[in-house]
């Protein structure tokens, strides 16, 4: 029983695990942070894993939301370091990441940025995104169409700022 | 509410949303010993729960506990001395002096006698004599 949990276990990582740390690495653009995420991110889902029923999108999940904290501690600092230099010019670190991944986290409410994450990055059905997260699939749907004509809204209107 | 079927295509090939929502093409392998590193700390966290679930059930189990046993009657109670009674009135620390319109005497102190023989005068029976 122990053994094939053990090894239920390292298959997952194996599988997972590359999959789940490249896409932090696209959000935070460090490697150590990447991995500290996603250690992080199994480490949670192995302290529960018996309550875990889909265990794919709690890893997502859970690393979306580190990713999140992760930002969120970053303008805390930068913020900190510009009162203290008053420099005008402290280049956000995180600005180097994918701002168009950044884009998606940020911008989405859970509600949506959830189903996102599972279809999309997780390469989950809507069958299960929809047992997963307790709702109708007709609802995932709905919320998979809302979150994308946000994402179109933002898009749009980075595009306009840069242009 | 009118909702767009996710099984078929769902982007334009010139559509920006496909490169956000692109799947990660991206990966970084773990390095050695992630996976147990990673195993040893999620044990170490499920000992710490049950450790602190233990504690709190315990907690909650003597807080339940222990008004019910107080309040459950035990022995019979054997009947305890009465305290007595306290003071009617505690004497004050400076205690006034009373006037008197007369010197009260507390105690009798013997008189002296006044014909000036020291020893008492004791009376004698008349003893009746021979006739």
């Amino acid at each position: 029983m122990k053994r094939s949990r053990e090894q239920a276990a390292s298959e997952l990582f194996a599988a997972l695990y590359p999959r789940l740390a490249g896409w932090c690495r696209r959000l935070v653009d460090d490697d150590e942070t990447a991995h500290e995420i996603a250690s992080e991110a199994f480490t949670r889902l192995w302290a529960r894993w018996t309550s875990v029923a889909e265990p794919r999108g709690f890893l997502y999940v859970t690393a979306a939301n580190l990713v999140r904290d992760h930002w969120r501690a970053l303008e805390r600092e930068r913020r900190a370091v510009r009162r203290v230099t008053t420099e005008t010019a402290v280049r956000p670190h995180t600005e180097q990441s994918d701002p168009s991944v950044r884009l998606l986290v940020q911008s989405l409410p859970e509600r949506l940025r959830v189903p996102i994450l599972l279809h999309y990055y997780a390469d989950m059905p809507i069958r299960e995104v929809s047992a997963v997260t307790g709702r109708k699939e007709g609802t995932v749907k709905a919320d998979l169409h809302a979150a994308r004509e946000l994402l179109r809204a933002h898009l749009r209107r980075s595009l306009d700022h840069t242009l | 509410m009118i909702t767009r079927s996710d099984d078929g295509p769902e982007f334009e090939p010139d559509d920006p949303l496909a490169v956000i929502l692109r799947p990660t093409s991206d990966y970084l392998g773990p390095p050695p010993g992630r996976y147990e590193e990673i195993r040893r700390g999620a044990a170490r966290r499920r000992l710490v729960r049950a450790a602190v679930g233990a504690g709190l059930t315990c907690a909650v189990a003597v807080l339940v506990v222990l008004p019910l046993q107080s309040s459950t009657p035990g022995d019979p109670v054997s009947p305890s001395v009465p305290l007595a009674p306290p003071p009617v009135s505690s004497p004050s620390a400076t205690p006034t002096p009373s006037v008197s319109p007369e010197p009260a005497e507390a105690h009798p102190t013997p008189r002296a006698p006044t014909d000036g023989s020291e020893t008492p005068v004791t009376e004698v029976a008349p003893v009746p004599g021979p006739r």
